[in-house]
């Protein structure tokens, strides 16, 4: 397989909604071959870890990302697990215990960002709280939410990533929103923005101020987008407020426009 | 191996799936990877419509797609000519509708441009008609009727719908229409590091017979232009407002599926406010 080719496969799987990988594994087989298929699933295993995504280890949904890699395989301090994984079936594999634990104050703010996700999130939800190696005022908090119903066209996927540091009470990260929607065509739908926040005392509270500002934000933003920018692109009627009378005279719409303008 | 057939219904699905605002290097990647899809492809998938200058016709914006194109270059509405220039030879083969369908042609972009001056008030419109090769029937035609509108750098509303007319019986035609709007919403806050866009594209078909009572040829294509026009008037009306259910509506349905913050209070509020009724229908 050539370089060029293994960065076209790269860029079409960095390119795809998280719900729908295995329809796009798929289509990619069935165009370029069983023989593309190592380069495919090595694109995922990089898509799956750079997207933080969930993966079922037996039955609990951890998210594998930066944070908690151990050579090949992941862990999960919760739990003091590790796995590999099966990055089409996003499954956990080879589990066996770990010595990588949460702190005692870790494990408080573990409990409360559980309580704040179970009211916020209605669709399947993970998160994830990371002890940051080396740093050790420094934790890593990644929510995953997501909700699929491809038998009605549309997937949706929500994304916040944060570095909080203890020490310093900073808290740093992003927020990133996709839905998609295929019924008849394909409409995309993202939002993202970049978190900062000083002074943070009380890391869970801070972050759900964040978002709960970021969801209504979005509200007032579709309202505002539909109510100027997508009516200055084309009327619902012409400003005489009736449909165009086709035929020979309408020819008498540009007169009429022209002597308006006293040409 | 997969069939010729089956490639061509994974990449269509790969398509809709991938992020549409890239819509033209996926389209290109895809190309890469299977070559041999490429024509099928180029002439099915719909994208963002380009705009060119006609020099024959004092610089005149018209519209670019696969159907007016030949090699690189575009046919203008305006003045019936290829840019940029192609050569005599090339020319001999180069596709133009012929005489009394250019006729229909020319009186079918002045009437669609007033159509687009009322609905988009601006914008760009360009119509092109093409005679049915093999067909016995010569007053059947197809065509595409586009329009384009952008405002500030990155909204665009491109709609192509494309028409087969055919002659049914007598004086009655069939019509196809199969339309295409692609549209993109911006709202890019590069201050506070925020981003929001609505993009991509929906589809739907049309079909309806109707009669052409007429005389002359005259009065058959403004006939046809009448027609044309209530049709594709009627079917960007219906576009129009399902774009905003589907844009405005039904993705913000989805987001609050995932993240919905207001669930809980807004039930206790609606408890509170139930009670409130209540009290007031004891009284």
């Amino acid at each position: 397989m050539s370089l060029n080719f293994e960065s076209i496969v790269s860029d079409i799987i960095s390119d795809s909604p998280a719900g729908e990988i295995k329809e796009i594994y798929n289509d990619l087989i069935t165009i370029a071959g069983e023989n593309a298929k190592q380069t495919i699933l090595e694109a995922i295993e990089q898509y799956n870890i750079k997207n933080a995504l969930p993966i079922d280890v037996n039955g609990k949904s951890v998210i594998i990302s930066e944070y908690n890699r151990q050579g090949t395989k992941y862990f999960d301090p919760k739990t003091s697990t590790s796995f590999s994984v099966d990055h089409l079936n996003r499954t956990g594999l080879d589990i066996e215990s770990n010595d990588v634990k949460l702190t005692t104050s870790q494990e408080l703010i573990y409990d409360s960002l559980e309580n704040y996700i179970k009211s916020n999130f209605p669709g399947e939800v993970a998160f994830g709280l990371y002890p940051i190696p080396e740093e050790e005022n420094k934790i890593a908090i990644i929510i995953f939410g997501n909700k699929y119903n491809q038998g009605s066209f549309w997937t949706g996927d929500w994304k916040s990533k944060y570095v909080y540091d203890i020490e310093e009470k900073k808290l740093t990260g992003s927020i990133a929103v996709q839905v998609h929607y295929f019924e008849d065509g394909n409409v995309n739908f993202e939002a993202c923005e970049k978190v900062d926040l000083n002074d943070v005392n009380d890391v869970v509270e801070s972050l759900s101020q964040v978002e709960s500002k970021f969801e209504k934000d979005l509200d007032s933003s579709f309202t505002d987008l539909n109510e100027k920018q997508f009516k200055v692109l084309r009327r619902k009627l012409p400003i005489t407020r009736s449909k165009v009378s086709w035929g020979k005279a309408i020819g008498n719409y540009r007169l009429g426009k022209d002597a308006a303008q006293g040409k | 191996m997969s069939s010729e057939g089956d490639k061509y219904d994974a990449a269509l699905d790969l398509l809709r799936r991938l992020n549409p605002v890239k819509i033209n290097s996926n389209l290109q990647n895809v190309i890469n990877l299977e070559p041999t899809l490429a024509e099928d492809l180029l002439s099915s998938i719909d994208v963002p419509l380009k705009i060119s200058n006609d020099p024959g016709f004092s610089n005149r914006e018209y519209l670019c797609c696969d159907y007016n194109r030949d090699l690189d270059s575009f046919r203008s509405p305006w003045s019936n000519e290829y840019f940029p220039k192609l050569s005599d030879d090339v020319l001999m083969d180069s596709p133009f509708p012929s005489e009394s369908l250019r006729q229909l042609e020319i009186l079918c972009n002045d009437s669609f441009d007033v159509y687009r001056d009322l609905y988009y008030e601006g914008g760009v419109s360009s119509v092109y008609l093409w005679d049915l090769e093999d067909d016995e029937n010569a007053e059947d035609f197809a065509g595409v009727v586009l329009f384009k509108k952008s405002n500030k750098s990155k909204n665009h509303w491109d709609s192509v719908h494309v028409v087969e007319v055919v002659s049914t019986n007598g004086n009655t035609f069939q019509y196809k229409v199969t339309t295409t709007i692609i549209l993109q919403l911006e709202k890019d806050d590069s201050e506070s590091q925020k981003l929001l866009r609505l993009s991509g594209n929906l589809t739907r078909q049309t079909e309806k017979t109707l009669s052409v009572d007429a005389n002359s040829l005259e009065q058959t294509h403004i006939a046809h232009v009448t027609n044309l026009g209530v049709l594709i008037e009627d079917v960007e009306s219906q576009m129009r407002n399902l774009l905003e259910t589907v844009y405005f509506e039904k993705t913000r349905d989805i987001f609050h599926q995932v993240r919905n913050g207001a669930t809980i209070e807004d039930q206790l509020n609606q408890t509170a406010h139930a009670e409130v009724i209540k009290g007031l229908q004891n009284l």
